[in-house]
């Protein structure tokens, strides 16, 4: 009846083919293939990086010595800047279209592309963000990161503290070279001083949020957190208003203190003039300042001098250390007496120095030239040169248990090891047998070619303070939650034993009371200090004083270096009194005040300074 | 009255109306997934694409019910003017404001109107008057021009508005004439154009090169070259292996297919070089694979399939789609043409093989029960609808799964738009009307 009826399956069988081939097409890009379902990650997924706060730094009283600012950083993202809005934008940022475009160019150049957001205005400060902030929202295309940088609320201390700039592309790939993947481009680093040391604690952990986003790349909704870990804290044991009072008294003036607790190591202050605030290492004009004192400043306000020069010859501090040895070495006694006899080195004129005591009071360098040599011409032999190698290579090994010509191991980066002179540095200048001790007497008064830094003369006056022994000098007092003081815990001994120390500690507070160092007396306190004159050919002489008080209790040893600032006791002196002065009574007399005011308005930066 | 409601539903075939309301609930959770973004009351039914759904979905149940009340044979004699009532508004449609480019819409306030979605019914109806009609016979050339005539008018207003789309649906008659008596070589050559088509646009949008001996030709040549040899050595097995008396008979539509075959891709080739505008090309060259469009018309498709295969074995799960939401709107037209993506997104594969099993029982069904008619009408009616939906289902899925170029049309159940709804919703009940009296009377 219906010819055509069969027809029915042909068109079921259509149906049905259509169905199959849609399963597997689903079965492969749904279940197959996970390309598809990577590219709807990419889609819909956003991870954005959460900035941890940088760790803060305290004094040893808790005051706030490095706080943070937040700053932010304006980015553009190419392909979503509209033409429409261009006008706006030149007229938030205050440039013109052709800037603009310019802008725009360069962010889709090179490593820039132009789906990937650049930055295009670095450091704004809360104060211009807030203005721009609510117009900034309506333009697509434009958008604000908060970034962490630095704020110093007392100014001080810039060197210790060092600084941190954002991460070139040299330092971004070696981390990254070195499986350290914290930093994205733009970030800060600690580039110097504590930032440097203690980079790993202080920047904290990065965290980061992945949502979804809408076509439009709007933030819709979380899809998990891991929140940032804030950068640790640390305490140091600076002392602020020392280290304050310490920048005062060598404003203008080029040179270092450094002043330590004895009995823990602990530096108190480290002022390296001449310094700068260290609030132009931040924010926008980092680069102009930077630059500035990098390239524009022949006094170089950016070195740790402390830390980093090691150049100075000690003068005649260095006579303390020659007599300990001596003395330990048994080649002189504490009666032992010499002439002043001007006729192998010079002298000024003063009493017969007929004990070690008087010498040291009166820093008799005939006395400490006939000490030097007993200790290099110890050996018994007749040929000078081999005697002279055999007692100065002795010496040196001493010398060096008094922390010299190595690093000491502070926690700052960039330590200078200074330089003791030994046998193989003179056989390379002289020749072998070609020096004897008669080549090498001006290293018994601490010149010649003795290099220590600022930070080994402190450590000296600690070790005499402390009879015998120094704890490695630190700045780190705590770190929340982390245990890194153990290694500043040991004691190092010097060779010299604790009995010898005695006569050394009065004659150096008979130098204060009644010799070369009596501007570093301070009433009701005892001082032991110990003046040294540096000689500068052509120029006037660089000032240095060693120094720690109470006589009994040594609570600061302290060091004190004036380049050109003439003799030891007329600057160097007075600077070290008054900055134990006010660590160990907490405060300045009148007097002291007085004498502070005309010391920090003193300028001695030229060579020649005439007084 | 009582009595009578109560056998019709008793008639009624239930597999047809369940896979029916299946497909409607589970079009409807789609849809409000897609959209739902926290729920609130005051919004729900106004102010909300699945709140208006709703309401659509109601009213067209609201009709169902009133439709399996009244008589099939009023239906049937209604088919004309319900015919003519669409034709007109059809016209009427072109003269209103254009939305998107399309004359396609009479807007009431928040409200919208597509009569090119009514005609869908109206047409199945005529076409199935047409053909059960006591004197026509289809074998009739009147008769076949009739349905010629009454198939293109729409089709023609519809290009006009214009909506290449649902015009496309209109060729799903053929299947309706086939199972009528159009002879299997109009499947067959649609078949064999659709295939010659296919080589020669991938030709052309790939650039393809080829050689013969060391002259480089271009795809398409190289094509006609190798279909012509194809056809030299089908008529060498003629020549040699068919009976005489077959021989002359096979020759002849060897030759036509011959022509056909080597004018379609002759013809491709001009029409892609002058008639086919860059963004065409662009959409063939995304849809061969030749290249990768992310931003600009590959779009579409790149963000619906990175939805789809994002569903993964089980899906996201319900209320859980993040490319296909609204809130989201990776996937653009999600709501229309691009809703399969939410199903895939949240439901997997495992909820597109029910969502496909589903679907393809509803189309066999309804074949089922047309075939099981002794009225002619209800009968070309049945396979009238199930041509309707097997075609957007189609073109629909093909196109959100990549295997088609986009082209916009709903995919019946589940997109919005309330005119779509109410004619599919409208069409079943009325096929399930006229099935329910198939033993009362014969038409």
């Amino acid at each position: 009846m219906d010819p055509y009826k069969n027809r029915r399956w042909v068109i079921i069988l259509i149906i049905i083919s259509i169905g199959l081939i849609f399963s597997f097409r689903l079965f492969y890009v749904q279940v197959i293939n996970h390309e598809w379902s990577h590219r709807a990650a990419k889609i819909s997924l956003k991870t954005e990086n959460l900035q941890p706060p940088r760790g803060f730094i305290y004094d040893r009283n808790n005051k706030l010595l490095v706080g943070a600012e937040t700053v932010y950083d304006i980015f553009i993202l190419p392909i979503a800047i509209k033409e429409k809005d261009t006008s706006l934008i030149c007229n938030l940022f205050d440039m013109s279209k052709l800037d603009f475009k310019k802008v725009l160019e360069n962010a889709s150049t090179g490593y820039n592309v132009p789906y990937k957001p650049s930055v295009f205005i670095k450091s704004m400060t809360q104060l211009e963000h807030a203005k721009i902030s609510p117009f900034i929202g309506k333009i697509s295309g434009v958008f604000a990161e908060a970034k962490i940088d630095r704020g110093y609320p007392l100014s001080i201390a810039s060197h210790l503290l060092g600084y941190i700039r954002r991460i070139d592309e040299n330092q971004f790939q070696n981390t990254r070279a070195n499986g350290d993947f914290f930093y994205t481009k733009n970030d800060f680093i600690g580039i110097t001083g504590l930032e440097k040391q203690y980079e790993l604690l202080l920047r904290g952990q990065r965290g980061n949020i992945n949502y979804l986003k809408d076509y439009a790349g709007n933030k819709i909704k979380t899809v998990n957190k891991i929140p940032a870990q804030p950068g640790k804290s640390l305490q140091i044991t600076l002392d602020a208003n020392l280290q304050k009072l310490g920048e005062k008294l060598m404003a203008h003036k080029i040179g270092s203190i450094v002043a330590i607790e004895p009995s823990s190591g602990e530096i108190l202050a480290m002022v390296s003039a001449p310094s700068y605030n260290p609030s132009l290492l931040t924010g926008k004009n980092f680069s102009k300042e930077f630059e500035r004192l990098k390239q524009n400043d022949s006094l170089k306000p950016l070195i740790n001098r402390p830390v980093y020069n090691d150049k100075y010859r000690p003068g005649s501090i260095f006579k303390l250390v020659q007599a300990l040895i001596a003395l330990e070495d048994g080649v002189i006694t504490s009666n032992t007496g010499f002439s002043c006899n001007k006729n192998i080195i010079g002298c000024h004129n003063h009493e017969r120095p007929n004990n070690l005591l008087k010498a040291i009071k009166h820093s008799c360098n005939p006395y400490f030239f006939q000490v030097y040599k007993r200790l290099i011409m110890k050996g018994k032999g007749k040929n000078i040169f081999e005697i002279s190698r055999e007692g100065l290579g002795n010496w040196e090994k001493k010398i060096k248990t008094f922390g010299f010509g190595s690093t000491l191991g502070i926690d700052l980066p960039d330590e200078k090891s200074g330089f003791v002179p030994n046998v193989s540095f003179y056989d390379q200048w002289y020749g072998k047998k070609r020096w004897a001790f008669s080549t090498i007497y001006s290293n018994s008064i601490g010149e010649g070619e003795i290099g220590v830094s600022p930070i080994q003369m402190a450590n000296l006056a600690a070790i005499i303070a402390n009879k015998g022994y120094y704890f490695t000098p630190h700045i780190i007092k705590e770190i929340e939650e982390e245990n890194i003081k153990e290694k500043f815990k040991t004691k190092h001994y010097s060779c010299v034993d604790a009995k010898h120390f005695d006569v050394i500690i009065d004659a150096m507070n008979e130098v204060v009371n009644n010799g070369t160092g009596r501007n570093a007396r301070i009433d009701s306190i005892e001082v032991c200090g110990k003046t040294g004159t540096v000689e500068n050919k052509n120029f006037n002489d660089h000032s240095v004083f060693i120094s720690f008080a109470p006589m009994n209790q040594p609570k600061i040893a302290i060091a004190v270096y004036v380049e050109f600032g003439t003799w030891g006791s007329k600057w160097a002196a007075p600077v070290a009194s008054l900055m134990m002065e006010n660590y160990l009574n907490g405060f300045l007399s009148n007097k002291s005040k007085i004498k502070a005011a005309k010391i920090q308005s003193e300028v001695i930066l030229n060579k020649n300074t005439k007084f | 009255m009582k009595y009578r409601n109560l056998s019709i539903w008793k008639n009624v075939d239930k597999p047809l109306f369940l896979f029916y309301f299946i497909l409607s609930i589970i079009g409807y959770l789609v849809m409000y997934s897609s959209n739902y973004n926290g729920f609130e009351i005051q919004d729900f039914l106004w102010n909300t694409n699945y709140g208006k759904q709703l309401i659509w979905l109601i009213l067209t149940f609201f009709f169902g019910v009133f439709i399996l009340l009244i008589d099939g044979n009023f239906i049937k004699n209604s088919s004309y003017f319900i015919y003519g009532i669409v034709i007109l508004l059809l016209v009427i449609v072109l003269f209103m404001p254009p939305i998107k480019g399309a004359t396609s819409w009479f807007y009431f306030s928040s409200f919208s109107i597509q009569p090119s979605e009514f005609i869908k019914l109206g047409l199945s109806l005529a076409l199935a008057k047409l053909l059960s009609d006591v004197g026509s016979k289809f074998q009739d050339f009147r008769t076949k021009l009739k349905a010629f005539l009454l198939i293109v008018t729409p089709a023609i207003l519809i290009a006009i508005q214009p909506d290449p789309g649902t015009m496309l649906v209109f060729s799903c008659f053929v299947f309706v004439l086939y199972r009528e008596g159009l002879s299997g070589n109009f499947l067959l050559i649609g078949l064999f154009t659709i295939l010659i088509a296919i080589v020669g646009i991938f030709l052309k949008a790939s650039n393809s090169v080829f050689f013969i001996g060391s002259n480089a030709v271009s795809g398409n040549l190289f094509f006609g070259f190798i279909l012509c040899i194809g056809f030299l050595f089908s008529f060498l097995i003629i020549r040699y292996f068919v009976l005489p008396r077959f021989r002359k008979q096979k020759i002849r539509s060897l030759i036509f297919i011959s022509v056909l075959g080597l004018s379609i891709s002759g013809g491709i080739n001009i029409v892609y070089d002058t008639i086919f505008k860059e963004r065409h090309r662009t959409r063939f060259q995304i849809m061969f694979g030749v290249k990768e469009d992310r931003k600009g018309a590959g779009y579409n498709i790149y963000q619906s399939l990175s939805a789809v295969g994002s569903g993964k074995i089980f899906g996201k799960g319900f209320l859980k789609g993040t490319l296909s939401n609204d809130k989201f709107k990776h996937v653009p037209e999600q709501n229309t043409d691009f809703i399969f993506c939410v199903l895939a997104e949240e439901w997997g594969f495992s909820g597109c093989m029910v969502f496909i099993i589903l679907y393809i029982s509803l189309l066999v069904r309804m074949i089922m029960v047309a075939e099981r008619q002794r009225s002619k009408f209800t009968r070309i009616y049945g396979y009238c609808v199930s041509g309707i939906l097997f075609f957007h289902f189609m073109i629909n899925i093909a196109m959100v799964i990549g295997l088609a170029p986009v082209i916009g049309i709903p995919l019946p159940f589940f997109s919005k738009g309330g005119s779509a709804i109410l004619t599919f919703g409208l069409m079943i009940f009325i096929l399930l009307r006229l099935d329910a009296e198939r033993k009362v009377v014969l038409r």
